[in-house]
């Protein structure tokens, strides 16, 4: 014999009353977040914020008058394994967005780089960082044809910007210093410069230096790098 | 006095029965919701790569996903009606109320049916990129989920109408119920996620 | 037209090349050998009946090692056919075979062995044997006559043997197998580098056997918590529940993650979609990501319950309580909650910030802590014990060795700066190996040596036990100890040639011999059991259930115990509970009416469908998919809306029964039973098969003529 016709024991909390309450919340916590969106009342990392933390609270609502978790009677099996899998999905999620933001940032390909030296005021030469400078001021350029370079002298003043450009049939191997010896120049040494193509450094270091093709050694240049 | 002790374990026994299906039910739910979480993670990590494309400013509408959130929060709420009336045997609250929540369900999925037809007919397939492609697979699953949970609604009623309410069906219609809730719970974070946050 | 009737198969999808031709013809002798065995015996009724369509753990349990069996000894010639090609395939040696460059093997089809073997001794033989005793030996140990879900258990039975069918699939039909690690890591395994079927094979034999991990999860975690008798709180069950369930719990927190992972690259390559792609945006790590959350709680879902059965046998063999039984418990769940926590330390080198690294490698190396609190109660237990020496001593004292060296090995893993090092080295196969193979390999045997008498009634024979784990510990050092040495030399791992001027060869040469002496050791296995089954009157456990004098409830019941486990479920006072119930003597058995779940074919339908699915995915044969996805709909409704799937027999046909029972086994009770005879040693196995054979083929022989 079956249980047909009685009824079965309702759980005190299952009524119409904890279900209209847990709706009209729900109602109430899904337009508040809507609102803040359109109107554009909050915005940024504060109006994520918001959104989410009402997106949990709707969700403890519907727990709570729609699934009456926590209310039955002991051992709460169904309310621990709730919370276990909320903190899961924390770490799943948020360990997933944490990871992935750290790999990008530290391996990230070399065309998005620039973008984050600028905005953090960083600048790397040769892959070695050099020392916070200022935002740069000015581009110096240096055309190098025919084995000539122009203009021979160039006066910058720290943090600038020099462009070696390649006019020539042949690619170049900028160096500095005098030749053989070479010095380095900011970390910076036989930069390759293809034909018609240029490469940019950055000068961070003050002081008068020379500067050669290191496959022709009689192309050579000169740049003053002076203090702010 | 030995038949009504027979008829107690018999009742004790089936008491346990659902109390145990209802346990394991929710257990799957909370496996359910994990794989809903891996959906999530890949969503938050991918939803910046539109390669150049339209993101999900462009291309959502608030008012089409409010709407759509409104109905399924209805539905859940008609749904926990219908389960008080189930817990009492009213079989024709039950099938009423049953009813309004599969309609209220059948009007989310055309919306949402409309909303993906509409995307992928201007062009926007999961093909394009990797933003469309976990937007498409996210809230794809989520409907996948509430057509199933139709699908399953309308064979219970229907077993309803033939065999009345005994405590098997009521057992039965007590866990998609939850599956229900869950289903509701799982698109407050999609609406969050999804469709606010695109336009923070 | 024919590409909607029949999808992407073609006759280039039959079997062409020696391996798949070999498979194929093995697995079809097999197959038909067993069918003429059976119909010769007219045994289809009794298989299909007993056996196939039985929701009783423990059969469903024995299934569950026969096929992990089979499983073993093809993942194991993986394994064989891995040392023999790393031993050939020194630069200097040239390739035997034309399309060998070195070794034996091309270096594509050694790719799929390694990964294959990967797979297969993961899922179907570790996974396979942890759920067959949780299967048997749980509800016996927490007084329950079944599982929670007698249908989901046999469900999840059928849906890993579709796992298993998928998974050796690719030798009649397709001719690859996934050539890109266990793991398939994308993008390797994307469409656009791996084009073929088999990685789609890969997906969907983990993708069904992974389903029914799930469910089989579920299952036992809600028998655990709901059915355990009365009085037997969390802290009175014994140790193995308690593997079981913290074991579970993992299980069913990852597998989720798993199969949504797994759809995702199904998506990426049926679908189209970017989400590991290299174009459109996707992102590979994503995918190493996800996989590890998986991967590495899965390797401690494996070794918990091998924890549970070493605190059993270690306790049971030096007759003593377990040093601290909290400890221990605290240990298992310190375990599992770290687990959680660990998986980046898979990929240190894949480029995260020093400080991520840091925190992962600390998580790693605290998981070393509750590890060595169950290991120091282990040993704390043996202190001051009567320790006895039989087999399942033996296997967990080897355990203690090898799983040690694992664990001291993955420590040093867990430090990035040597991970940095060591990565994707032979130094890191050798420590999976120590501690899968030590841990839950070793536990598996030692389970199988405990409880085998309770499951057949007989005991094994422990003089080829012995020889065999010789063999086997032998064989391990010889094969993992020069490993690691090669890994510290800069060997890395998946090679299958290298340069003669390394000096490896030499220690590859070694490390086959050991191979070699492992499989010996797996053969002396077998012939163990053979042997036990011969000298059956000898062995026959005549204790009545109870042989090793258990502490546990199992050991009250018969050996093996009938379908219903209890005549009356027992009331627990405390820990240990049988061994309490002996020393306050025995009561009576009482009788009750037993509510047993009917047998049911849902499960294997449901799974024939299941498997039809991934058949048709991994060959695009749309219409069957579709079909298969409504036929699995069809049968849930119908098993789901069946009112009548339980019967009940009452207490007067239990007393019968039992008394039945009791007749049956009588003679084999009685004395006058040869037991004078010593235990069978090989030789002595190998001088009676040799007689038996030939006096089959001399009584066939007489008769033709």
């Amino acid at each position: 014999m079956s249980a047909v016709g009685h009824e079965v024991k309702q759980s005190e909390h299952s009524t119409t009353r904890s279900y209209v309450i847990g709706f009209i919340l729900s109602l109430i916590f899904t337009f508040i977040p809507y609102k803040l969106v359109v109107n554009k009342t909050v915005t940024g990392t504060a109006l994520l914020i918001s959104i989410l933390v009402f997106a949990l609270l709707q969700m403890f609502v519907q727990i709570t008058f729609f699934l009456h978790l926590g209310r039955g009677p002991k051992p709460r099996w169904n309310l621990y394994f709730f919370y276990s899998t909320v903190g899961i999905i924390l770490i799943v999620v948020g360990g997933s967005i944490m990871i992935t933001n750290n790999l990008h940032y530290n391996m990230m390909p070399s065309d998005q780089t620039k973008k984050l030296l600028n905005d953090e005021n960083i600048y790397q030469i040769g892959g070695g960082r050099t020392g916070v400078c200022q935002a740069q001021h000015e581009n110096h350029r240096v055309n190098i044809s025919d084995g000539l370079v122009s203009p021979l002298y160039i006066t910058a003043q720290k943090c600038d910007t020099l462009t070696f450009i390649n006019n020539d049939e042949k690619y170049l191997e900028i160096s500095f210093g005098l030749h053989p010896e070479h010095d380095a120049y900011a970390g910076e040494n036989d930069i390759i410069v293809r034909s018609g193509k240029s490469k940019t450094i950055t000068l961070s270091e003050s002081g008068s230096f020379r500067f050669h093709n290191h496959l022709q050694p009689e192309t050579a240049g000169y740049f003053t790098v002076k203090e702010p | 006095m030995v038949e009504n002790n027979k008829n107690n374990l018999h009742i004790d026994h089936e008491a346990a029965a659902t109390d145990r299906a209802m346990f394991g039910f929710w257990i799957y739910l909370m496996t359910d919701l994990l794989m809903f979480a891996v959906l999530f993670a890949v969503y938050s990590v991918l939803f910046k790569s539109t390669q150049g494309g339209p993101g999900g400013s462009e291309l959502f509408s608030l008012r089409l996903a409010l709407t759509e959130t409104l109905i399924l929060l209805t539905s859940s709420f008609t749904v926990g009606l219908a389960m008080i009336a189930a817990r009492r045997f009213n079989k024709s609250q039950v099938l009423f109320w049953f009813g309004v929540t599969f309609a209220l369900g059948v009007a989310f999925l055309s919306i949402e049916l409309k909303e993906f037809a509409e995307l992928i007919h201007e062009g926007h397939t999961l093909k394009i990129n990797a933003f469309l492609s976990s937007f498409f697979i996210l809230v794809g699953t989520h409907g996948l989920h509430i057509t199933f949970g139709l699908l399953w609604m309308s064979t219970t009623l229907a077993y309803v109408i033939k065999r009345g309410l005994n405590s098997q069906l009521v057992r039965k219609l007590a866990m998609l119920s939850l599956f229900w809730h869950f289903l509701d719970i799982v698109w407050i974070f999609i609406f969050t996620i999804v469709y606010l946050k695109a336009f923070v | 037209m024919k590409e909607i009737l029949i999808g992407k198969l073609s006759k280039q999808a039959l079997p062409h090349e020696w391996f798949t031709i070999g498979g194929s013809v093995a697995f079809l002798a097999l197959a038909l050998l067993i069918i003429i065995v059976i119909t010769r015996k007219k045994r289809w009724k009794w298989l299909w009946n007993d056996w196939l369509t039985s929701v009783d753990p423990k059969k469903i349990g024995i299934m569950y090692f026969i096929v992990g069996g089979f499983m073993l000894i093809r993942g194991g010639l993986d394994a064989i056919m891995i040392w023999l090609q790393q031993a050939l395939g020194a630069s200097n040696v040239p390739g035997l075979t034309g399309e060998a460059a070195h070794g034996y093997l091309s270096a594509d089809h050694f790719q799929q062995i390694f990964t294959a073997h990967g797979n297969i001794m993961v899922f179907f033989v570790a996974m396979a044997f942890v759920f067959g005793l949780i299967n048997y030996i749980v509800p016996l140990q927490i007084g329950a006559r079944d599982l929670a879900s007698p249908f989901m258990n046999t469900l999840g039975f059928w849906l890993f043997v579709g796992g298993v069918l998928m998974v050796n699939m690719f030798f009649l039909l397709g001719g690859e197998y996934a050539a890109t690690g266990w793991l398939a890591v994308a993008p390797l395994s994307e469409k656009a580098f791996s084009p073929g079927v088999g990685v789609d094979y890969w997906i969907w034999s983990l993708q069904i056997s992974g389903i029914g991990t799930t469910l089989g999860a579920i299952n036992f975690i809600m028998t655990i918590l709901k059915m355990r008798a009365p009085g037997m709180t969390l802290l009175k069950m014994p140790l193995f529940t308690w593997g079981s369930l913290c074991s579970m719990l993992m299980a069913v927190t990852i597998f989720p993650l798993l199969t949504a992972t797994l759809f995702l690259l199904f998506f990426d390559r049926y679908l189209g979609t970017h989400f590991f792609t290299i174009m459109g945006g996707g992102n590979q790590m994503m995918y190493t990501n996800l996989i590890w959350m998986w991967g590495h709680p899965e390797v401690y879902v494996l070794i918990l319950p091998a924890f549970g059965v070493f605190s059993e046998v270690v306790s049971v063999f030096s007759r003593k309580a377990i040093a601290s039984y909290k400890s221990a418990v605290l240990g298992m769940i310190g375990v599992s909650s770290l687990a959680l926590s660990v998986w980046l330390h898979h990929f240190f080198t894949m480029g995260a910030s020093a400080n991520v690294n840091a925190f992962f490698g600390l998580m790693t190396m605290l998981i070393a802590i509750p590890t060595s609190v169950l290991v120091f109660n282990w040993i704390a237990t043996m202190y001051k014990g009567r320790i006895r020496f039989d087999t399942p001593m033996l296997w967990f004292l080897g355990f203690v060795a090898v799983f040690a060296m694992g664990g001291i090995s993955g420590v040093m893993l867990a430090v990035p700066p040597i991970d940095f090092q060591l990565h994707n080295s032979l130094f890191l196969v050798a420590h999976f190996h120590s501690t899968v193979i030590g841990g839950v390999l070793f536990g598996i045997f030692c389970a199988l040596a405990y409880w085998f008498p309770k499951l057949t009634g007989i005991k094994l024979n422990e003089r080829i036990g012995r020889k065999a784990f010789w063999f086997w510990i032998v064989g391990f050092c010889m094969s993992f100890i020069p490993m690691y040495l090669l890994g510290l030399m800069g060997a890395t791992r998946r090679l299958d040639h290298y340069d003669s001027s390394t000096g490896w060869q030499p220690l590859f040469i070694l490390m086959f011999i050991g191979g070699l002496v492992i499989a010996t050791g797996a053969v002396l296995q077998l012939a163990q059991i053979l042997a036990s089954f011969i000298q059956k009157k000898k062995l026959y456990d005549r204790t009545g259930g109870d042989p090793w004098d258990g502490r546990s409830l199992e050991w009250s019941t018969a050996s093996p115990p009938q379908f219903y486990n209890f005549t009356s479920i027992p009331i627990v006072t405390s820990r240990d509970a049988y061994l309490q119930m002996k020393l306050k003597g025995l009561t009576k058995p009482k009788f009750e009416d037993i509510h047993v779940p009917k047998n049911t074919a849902a499960g294997i339908y449901i799974s024939i469908f299941g498997f039809l699915i991934g058949f048709a995915f991994v060959w695009e044969i749309v219409w069957l998919a579709v079909a298969s996805v409504i036929g699995i709909i069809v049968v849930f409704i119908v098993r789901g809306f069946d009112e009548h799937s339980e019967y009940t027999i009452s207490s007067h046909e239990v007393q019968n029964l039992e008394q039945e029972r009791t007749k049956k086994d009588m003679p084999l009770f009685s004395k006058n039973n040869n037991d004078t005879d010593e235990e069978m040693g090989v030789w002595d196995l190998t001088k009676y098969l040799a007689f038996f054979f030939s006096d089959i083929i001399r009584k066939k022989l007489w008769h033709k003529w």
